[in-house]
Order: C-alpha cells, then structure tokens, then sequence
C-alpha cells in the first residue's frame, strides 16, 4: 500500500498539468457543491421559518373527510371541513410527547360583498383566538396601518395582499377604521383611481362551505398588516376573531349558547319541508326574524370573553408545532396512528403539503438546485474520466513494465485509485473549506429582498445560506462518490495494459 | 529450464497474418547465457516475449521450469514472471518516479519477499554490484542510459529469479558502455548461475554468449 501511494503522490506531482486539471474540476465542482448545499440548507431553514414558524407550524391537522391536503391555498377555493370533536383532539395532543404547542384555527374562504353595487371577490378567511394567535406566531406579522386585532375583540385584520387584490377585483380600497387615507402604502392600482376610488373601513363577508351553511357578517376592518416574509403569497389572508369567522361559515360558535332566540325567529327556525310555503306566505316574518337573529347575535357578540369557552364551537384546522429535533415525517406518522386508534376523525398532514403548490414549489427549487449540483458533478466526471483515461494511455511504457516485472492488475488499479483519491481529497477539502467561507461570508452579508420569488429561494426576506455537520458529512461523501465515478473508467484501461502494448509502443 | 516445443506465433494484420514464429523447438539450461540473433523482423523479439510470458503462444508449447506456461491465467502468468523471471527492456525500463534504490526494491515489495529493511539492504549491495553505489537517491532521469541499465539489470536479479531476458540491451548505448553492460551480465550469469536470454543482431554482442540461436524467418536457422 505503501508503494501505491509513493508512486500515486510522486506522480501526481510528476504531472503537474494533468493534476492541475483534475485538482481545479474537483476544487470548482466540491466549491459550487457546498454553495449549492448551503443555499438549499438555508432555503430550508429559511422556509422553516417563514413557512412552519409563521404560517402552517409543522404539522396541520385537517378532518379525516378533507380530500384535499392544500387546506391553506387551493387555487379552486374548495372548502376546509369542520373539525370534529377538538376537545378529543387536543387530549391526543397533549399527551404527545413530540408536540411543543397548537393553534386551532378556522380557515376558509369568503365572498367579499361590494354594496357600492360593483363585482365581488373571494378572499382566504382565518378564524382565530387572537390571544392563542400571538402567542403561538409571536413574530409573523407586522402591523402597516391600524391596530392589530385584540383578544375577545369583535373584526377583522387584513393583509396588504388581500387589500391590494380586492382592490383591483372590486375598485374598493379597504383601510383600517379610523385611519388616515394614507397614499404612501396605497397599492398602485388604489391610486391610479383617483375620485373614483371607494374607500370602505368595514367589510362584508359570505363565507362559503361545503354545505352552504353560511350568513353574511359586516366587521370593521382593525389593521392593516402585511406578513414579514412571503407576504404576497402568505398575505392574501385576512384574519378575523374567531367567533365572527364561525358565523360568517354558520358554524356552531362559542357564543351560541348565549343567544336567545325570539319565539317568532324559533318558529321560522322550527319550519320542516312540508311548511316551507309559509316562509313566502309571510315575507314580514322572514325580515323580521332575520333581523332578530342578527340583533341577538351582536348581543352576545358583546358579551365579555371571560363568559364564553372558544373551543366550545367549531374549528377547521389545528395548527401544531413540534418539539426542537422531533422529526416531521416521524411525528406525522406516530401522530397519525395515535387519532387512528383514538377514533379521532383527523389526520395529520405535512406542512408543504398544506399550502400546495407553495410547498411544491419550494421542493422543486431544492430539486432544481440539487440537479444542478449533480449536472455539474457529472460534467466534472466527464472531463476527470478524459483526463485520467489519456494519462493512462499515455502512461502505457510505465505501466506495461510494471505489469512485466511482477504487478497485477489491482496493483494498477490502486494506483490509479490512490492518485485520484490524493487529487480529490486535497483539492476537494480546499473547494469544500473555500465554499464553506463563502456561505458564511454571504450569509454574514444579510443579503434582503422584497421579491417573493427570490424570497423563497432565500426560504424568507434574507439570504442566509447555511452548513450543517451533515451537508460537510454529505460534501465528502459526494466527493468520494464523484471520484469513484471519476476513476472507474481510467483504471479499467490502466488495468488492460499489457507489457506487450508497452513492448509494441518502442 | 526451458522447453520449446513447436512454438507458433501468428499474428492477425489487417486481412493477412504474419508469421512471426513458424514452429521452433529449443531447449535452454540453467546457467546458460544464450544470445538470440537475426536480423530485424526474423522473430527473436517475439521468441524472447513468448518465453518471458509477455506474448500469447498462438500454437505449441512452452514449459518454464518444467511448468506449462502457455495455458496460464493472466495472475498465474504475472506471478511467474514476477518470481522466476527477471527483464532487461530495450528503452522503457525504469519507473521515472522511483530513485534508483527503489526501483530495485520495487519487485521485492511486489513479492512480499522480504521486509522493508531487507529489501533495502538487498537492492542497495546489488546496486553496488553493479557499480552505482553513489546513485542510489537518483531518479532515472538523472541517470545515463548505461546507468539506466545496470539498474535494470541490478532490479532484475533482485528475486533472484532462474532466468533473465535481455531485449537487445545494448541497442541504445555506446559501444563502450554497451560492453560494460555486457560484462556485467557475464559477470552475474557467472556469479549467480542465473540463465541469461538475450537477443541481438549486434555480431559483437554474440561473442559474450555460451550459446548462440540463429533465428531467420520464424524458424532457428542455427542452434
């Protein structure tokens, strides 16, 4: 072995040129290898964060009859399915140890009423108790205009997306109540409209489910906030209390229990099939109820928080985060047989999968990013494969008069393995240590960019690419692989040498 | 020590075949220094590679200490030549990486013959045998082509193998170094009784042989 080695170094050195070739490809090829992990770590982490940590947590737990796992961000606005029994759900969760904390929350989507007469629009509804809200995203959004919405407070927050959408779809510019009409952090398309713009500080939501059980609701609109990362896409949103959002959806709401219903507004709700003429028999008594109903509704709305229990009434979703170092793909599956043998009718699904074709992308992006690392290592080996298969035919007097004197093929083989193994273990550690000091310099450089595209390849606002133990562990391992790749060919010519091809070559 | 029975080399050119060797019978002895000579393309170069197991038998047979050589597998033949055959090259001879001390240990570490200090010590005293005590660190390209050759032949003696095959090892020297070139393999073949093959076409050179083969055309003109 020791032999093989002498020879392999002092060739290597004997072949400048060659070497130089080798070791520059491996050094390039280890270099872009570690940037590209960096980036994809960092897309990762950055994802974590803007994604897991702001928007979905780890792991959201949908009704067993949901067909869909795009819950958050379907493009056909289908319907999320109540949530049944949350109390069940949440005994399950906590006595798992691998959940840190959860959010129940309602989401789906509403029509936007326009009473100036004009087109409708659709936007994503988010029903929670903002006080679980902010502790569970302590730090999602940031607050652009109004106030954020308070805890047991009756309205709805809406994010700059869904302003700037509803804008264009339904010429209304919607504003935080008792704000300014501010034109800095007016959507372009608010200002090109100029006298003709309405501008509205309440909003009217229909919500849409899958049993159109469904009332309009009239909220003020209490801020204006944009999501810190990903806001475009993240922030097509709008936030209400939980309690509006159950009965924007006709939702059982925690408040329910509180309202009185009118014997006039008992009886119409007491109607069965066969009576259904008399709803148009009496039209007063429809209007009548109606308004009734909605009168008693905003009394109970007023009734204090402390009086009512939220998780009395219906959610859609429960939003779960996982403790430090627990595994998504593990909990999910743990957590799943766990609600399976509860009887439980939930089930867990994976982040990415939640928000559709955004999780999609960004796994795409890693996918791309990884086929590039490998393009560019199979390009490398191509041109590794050449060199060394010319140095070895080259290298045919050499190594056919070893083959005469006494050295088998293996020895061959090893030699060739050895100078390979030197080139790619030397300049492959320097590409390596080289790629590791410019993720750190451009991750030190706190590289931002408003851009949603680019800001999911950074994986949030900032460009922070990252190296774990792993990806040095994945690094070398790549490397080993590439030079294996890289010598397999050469070595199978060097090792079909004979002393006669050298003896001819005189 | 060696025998040749009907040896046939033939050899596939594009449409033809030649003809390199058309049927030779020989015997060699141990201790013998036999010279090979004919003229250019008569076949002494491929006598002397079929023998040396660098070249393939196309028909006959060949027995290297009494042991069929022309049916070995590829390791068995290397194996052979490592442990019972030493070679003297025309040109290519050295590994240019190695000094001169390690090319003469080179087929000792290859045998696992000796250890480390051992192998030292033999290719050192065998380097001295032939004259270049003071080059031992050199590297080949620091050498002359004689010296090149007296540490070819110094390398393969070292197994102390039965027989040693010389390719026309004068062809690219002066005649004065090609003549201590020669008296050095006369003086080992004495010393060592290890049998000396060597082919040339050089008349000089014969006069430093036991024996002498006359090759013409494939076939021995003259034993």
């Amino acid at each position: 072995m020791g032999i093989i080695i002498k020879i392999a170094w002092r060739n290597i050195w004997r072949h400048k040129g060659k070497s130089l070739i080798v070791g520059s490809i491996l050094f390039l090829g280890s270099l872009l290898m570690t940037v590209g992990t960096g980036v994809i770590t960092g897309m990762d982490k950055g994802l974590q964060k803007s994604i897991v940590k702001s928007f979905s947590g780890d792991i959201v737990l949908v009704p067993q009859k949901q067909q869909d796992d795009n819950v958050f961000l379907s493009m056909t606005g289908s319907s999320v399915e109540p949530l049944p029994d949350f109390e069940q759900v949440e005994e399950i969760l906590v006595q798992s140890d691998l959940v840190q904390s959860w959010l129940p929350i309602g989401k789906n989507t509403a029509m936007v009423l326009n009473d100036a007469g004009g087109s409708m629009d659709g936007v994503f509804l988010i029903g929670v108790d903002m006080e679980q809200y902010g502790s569970f995203f302590p730090d999602n959004l940031e607050l652009v205009q109004g106030e954020f919405l308070k805890p047991g407070e009756r309205g709805v927050m809406i994010a700059t997306g869904a302003q700037k959408m509803l804008t264009t779809s339904m010429g209304i510019f919607f504003k935080p109540e008792s704000t300014a009409l501010d034109t800095t952090i007016m959507p372009e398309e608010a200002r090109k409209m100029g006298q003709d713009l309405v501008v509205r500080e309440q909003m009217v939501f229909m919500g849409f489910t899958s049993d159109n059980t469904s009332t309009d609701i009239r909220l003020p609109i209490r801020g204006l906030v944009k999501y810190k990362s990903l806001n475009t896409i993240l922030g097509t949103f709008a936030i209400m209390d939980i309690e509006s959002y159950r009965e924007c959806m006709g939702y059982v709401s925690a408040s329910n229990q509180l309202v009185e219903i009118p014997e006039q507004s008992k009886e119409l709700l007491g109607l069965d099939e066969s009576n259904l003429d008399a709803l148009f028999a009496e039209t007063s008594l429809l209007v009548e109820a109606d308004r009734e109903v909605e009168e008693a509704r905003f009394r109970a709305a007023a009734a204090t928080p402390e009086e009512i229990d939220l998780d009395a009434g219906t959610y859609n979703l429960v939003l779960v985060k996982l403790q430090e170092k627990v595994e998504q793909e593990e909990a999910l599956r743990l957590l799943e047989a766990d609600f399976k043998a509860a009887g439980v009718g939930v089930r867990p699904v994976i982040w990415h999968k939640s928000i559709g074709a955004i999780g999609s992308l960004s796994v795409l992006i890693k996918t791309s990013l990884f086929i590039f690392v490998m393009l560019l290592f199979v390009v490398a080996i191509v041109i590794i494969v050449n060199t060394l298969s010319m140095a070895a035919l080259e290298r045919t007097p050499e190594i056919g008069m070893m083959r005469a004197i006494g050295a088998q093929k293996g020895f061959i083989g090893g030699m060739f393995i050895a100078e390979t193994f030197v080139l790619a273990t030397f300049f492959g550690s320097i590409g390596i240590a080289a790629g590791w000091i410019l993720v750190t310099i451009l991750s030190a450089l706190n590289l931002s960019t408003s851009n949603d595209m680019v800001q999911l390849l950074y994986g949030g606002d900032t460009f922070n690419p990252f190296l774990t133990a792993g990806d040095f562990l994945l690094a070398f391992i790549q490397l080993a692989l590439v030079a294996v790749l890289a010598v397999i060919y050469p070595m199978i010519v060097a090792r079909n040498i004979t002393p006669l091809d050298a003896v001819s070559r005189e | 020590m060696i025998e040749i029975r009907g040896l046939k080399k033939n050899y596939p050119l594009g449409k033809t075949t030649v003809h390199a060797l058309r049927g030779i019978d020989l015997d060699i002895n141990r201790g013998d220094l036999l010279s090979i000579v004919g003229p250019s393309g008569s076949g002494k170069t491929t006598l002397l590679n079929v023998i040396g197991c660098i070249d393939q038998a196309s028909a006959g047979s060949v027995k290297v200490g009494g042991r069929e050589v022309t049916t070995l597998k590829d390791k068995q033949i290397t194996d052979l030549r490592l442990r019972k055959i030493g070679f003297i090259f025309q040109t290519f001879n050295l590994i240019p990486v190695l000094t001169a001390l390690e090319n003469v240990e080179f087929p000792l570490i290859l045998a696992g013959k000796a250890g480390k200090a051992k192998a030292r010590e033999k290719a050192t005293e065998l380097l001295k045998g032939v004259g270049l005590s003071d080059y031992l660190t050199h590297r080949p390209a620091e050498l002359s082509g004689g010296q090149r050759q007296r540490v070819a032949i110094a390398r393969a003696l070292v197994t102390e193998p039965d027989i040693v095959l010389a390719d026309e090892p004068t062809a690219n020297l002066d005649s004065v170094t090609g003549a201590s070139i020669l008296d050095l393999m006369k003086e080992m073949n004495e010393r060592l009784h290890t049998t000396f093959i060597f082919s040339t076409h050089d008349a000089n050179v014969m006069k430093y042989a036991k024996s002498v083969v006359k090759i013409q055309d494939g076939v021995i003109a003259k034993d």
